[in-house]
């Protein structure tokens, strides 16, 4: 089990394109990989969920993750959260 | 058994005289193949009887392609499904997600090979939807309910529509629309109701369609437009007028004649359908459509012309716009400025009251795309018919009576006051006008001709700049106003006569309603005399009357209203030319003539009839 917390810093938030990269990476790994933010978890592979959470700029998130390659799945999807998802 | 018998023995009597038939024709015709050909032909008329659909066109021009159903209703397919027990339901709810994520896999490659990457982009995003892991879960949890594996699959689709629904993002607000979209598409397939292919040209059909059902087609694929409702002015089809998509409206239950796919002419003019047509039909069209293409080069050469009789009498010709982008394509059918801006635009979809600052931006494009031309910009028309989040209207009997359009402008000075400001401050880039619509009385005119007042005194204050001169006048298109315009002339500087209201209300006819459309008709007397009313009011004052209905788009009525004195006729702008050559073809005395004759009429379609058969 591993999870670190972000902040959402790119000006559209997690809209449909950044979701859909965050999906498309997040279900590249065999982990369970989760979003909590604003008193909600989420699966992070279901663009859905993460759509429906509102994820706007400015939104502390938390990535969880938990199987075999836990701690690399964090990393990468956090980093790509840092990096504002190749936008900007 | 004896059934059995019965039924395998009536196709081969039907086939027999067919059989003697071919040789016959082979003796009269001469080479074999043509002689094949025409029996096959004969053949297949016989087999798929063409069938005829009569309703009203609203946009001229023959059009054939493939009929493509719009907002089917899958109600009736539902009744009729026949569910396996839940744990079979569920195994097909989840072959269906597959299944329809290699189709849209297919279109998207499609697509992209295209070079459509928005239309590719759009299909990426539904496939997801269909393949999220969210959704399975959901749809078996709705199966448990249902026991109906399309009906789970569209209520599972249908809360996720909601939850987006009830987000304040706008930008998520709309993905309720592709929640519901992907819905439906996987009940089709569970239903075996097959995804229509856009092979060529299509003719989209619905009961109702959604606008963005054509705004997302590309407008080369589209030939033609049929509703079910007989509305000449629901958003598809002033969509289908600014793309001069030739289309016929109210046919009712003519629509259930029709399936995916079917082979069809359609002649917006008279409203006729053709659904099937044999070949003798084909050629009659293909004629049709000949002509049209030559009227259509012949129109092009009219574009710079004015709109004059031949002894001089000049009309000025103007475009109804919906965005500032529409002004370019006006501009290309001739078009002296713009009769009427449907302000409407900035005010949908928004969660907010719309800015002074966003307004101004669009008003201004608009203006400075009149090159110098009036741009007359209609405020605010909306109503509990179309309820927006900062205009709250409790729930009306009849919202086209009700709270709306200047009534709540009047009322709501932080919905009027930078929606005024803005105008006034576009006016600087070119020339604009104010127009209020659904005015009734003088009072109402002078509380928001005291607003734009206001509005002036606020610019100047903020030490913006802003045009003095604009004009400020009043949309007649109430039976009230038109009754009153002797008296209101004297206080307004224009009259824009709005016919599809003043005929609606003058008559009692609603226009959506199919079944007694024939009813509305612009020549009725009764219309007719309030509309001459207006416009020798407005001259008798020294102001100026337009139109800007339905009606200014009619050849036969700009005829009639030159006559009574109109300065300005404003219409959708492919209809422009082929005003422009009726008014180019007549004398201004014959004109007078004529409504002279017209106004001793008693009946409003023979008066109909009798303009038609002009020559």
């Amino acid at each position: 089990m591993a999870s670190k917390t972000t902040t959402i810093q790119n000006k559209t938030g997690i809209h449909a394109r950044p979701a859909s990269v965050f999906v498309q990476t997040a279900s590249k790994f065999k982990s369970k990989v989760e979003i909590a933010a604003k008193g909600k978890k989420v699966d992070a592979k279901s663009i859905l969920m993460i759509m429906s959470m509102g994820l706007v700029k400015g939104t502390e998130i938390t990535i969880s993750a938990d199987g075999p390659d836990a701690d690399e799945a964090v990393n990468t999807l956090v980093k790509l959260v840092d990096d504002k998802f190749g936008e900007e | 058994m004896a059934t059995k018998k019965k039924t395998t023995a009536a196709p081969k009597k039907a086939a027999a005289p067919k059989k003697a038939a071919a040789p016959e024709k082979k003796v009269e015709q001469a080479p074999a193949d043509e002689a094949k050909a025409k029996v096959k032909s004969a053949a297949q008329a016989a087999e798929s009887k063409t069938d005829k659909i009569k309703g009203k066109g609203v946009i001229a021009g023959v059009a054939v392609g493939r009929i493509l159903l719009a907002g089917q209703n899958l109600d009736s397919f539902l009744v009729n499904y026949k569910a396996g027990t839940v744990e079979e339901e569920k195994k097909k709810a989840a072959d269906a997600l597959v299944k329809v994520a290699e189709a849209l896999q297919n279109n998207i490659k499609k697509f992209n090979d295209q070079g459509l990457k928005e239309q590719a982009g759009i299909l990426e995003a539904h496939r997801m939807m269909v393949e999220d892991p969210a959704m399975s879960g959901a749809i078996d949890e709705k199966l448990e309910a249902s026991g109906s594996a399309p009906k789970a699959v569209l209520d599972a689709y249908e809360s996720q529509a909601q939850v987006f629904e009830a987000m304040e993002d706008e930008y998520f607000r709309g993905r309720a629309v592709d929640m519901r979209d992907v819905g439906k598409r996987i009940a089709k397939y569970l239903l075996g109701i097959k995804e229509p292919e856009i092979v060529g040209k299509v003719i989209v059909a619905g009961t109702e369609i959604e606008p963005s059902v054509i705004a997302g087609l590309p407008t080369d694929k589209i030939a033609g437009v049929i509703l079910g409702a007989g509305s000449t002015t629901a958003h598809a089809v002033i969509i289908a007028k600014t793309r001069a998509i030739p289309t016929v409206v109210g046919v009712g239950e003519g629509i259930k004649k029709m399936a995916d796919g079917d082979p069809a002419i359609l002649d917006g003019e008279t409203g006729e359908i053709l659904i099937r047509p044999n070949d003798e039909e084909r050629a009659f069209y293909d004629e049709k459509i000949k002509k049209q293409e030559e009227l259509k080069a012949y129109y092009a050469t009219l574009k710079t012309l004015p709109a004059k009789t031949q002894d001089g009498q000049e009309v000025i010709l103007a475009a109804n716009i919906g965005s500032p982008n529409d002004v370019d394509a006006a501009n290309g059918f001739g078009a002296h400025g713009v009769g009427l801006f449907r302000s409407e635009f900035v005010f949908m979809g928004k969660s907010d009251v719309p800015k002074e600052e966003d307004q101004f931006k669009e008003y201004k494009a608009a203006v400075e795309k009149c090159n110098g031309n009036l741009c007359v910009i209609r405020t605010m028309d909306i109503g509990g018919d179309k309820p927006l989040p900062y205009i709250q209207v409790d729930k009306e009997e009849n919202p086209f009576l009700g709270y709306r359009a200047i009534r709540i402008s009047l009322q709501r000075k932080d919905l009027f006051m930078p929606q005024l400001k803005a105008i006034l401050r576009a006016g600087v880039f070119g020339k604009a006008a104010i127009m209020f619509p659904m005015v009734i009385n003088v009072k109402e005119f002078l509380d928001a001709k005291q607003f734009v007042e206001d509005a002036k005194m606020e610019l100047a204050h903020e030490g913006k700049d802003f045009a003095q001169d604009v004009q400020v006048g009043i949309m007649v298109e109430t039976p009230a106003a038109a009754t009153m315009a002797p008296v209101l002339a004297k206080y307004v500087d224009f009259f824009s006569i709005g016919t599809n209201d003043l005929v609606q209300y003058t008559l009692a006819v609603d226009r959506g309603n199919a079944q007694i459309s024939y009813l509305y008709n612009h020549f009725n007397p009764a219309v007719l005399r309030l509309i001459k009313r207006t416009i020798e009011s407005a001259n008798a004052e020294g102001k100026w009357a337009g139109m800007c209905g339905e009606m200014a788009s009619d050849p036969n009525a700009a005829i009639l209203l030159m006559a009574m004195g109109i300065k300005e006729l404003s219409m959708s702008a492919p209809s422009i030319p082929r005003v422009k050559e009726r008014i180019r073809n007549f004398t201004f005395t014959r004109a007078k003539e004529i409504l002279a004759e017209v106004m001793e009429m008693e009946d409003g379609d023979k008066i109909k009839e009798y303009l038609t058969n002009l020559k």
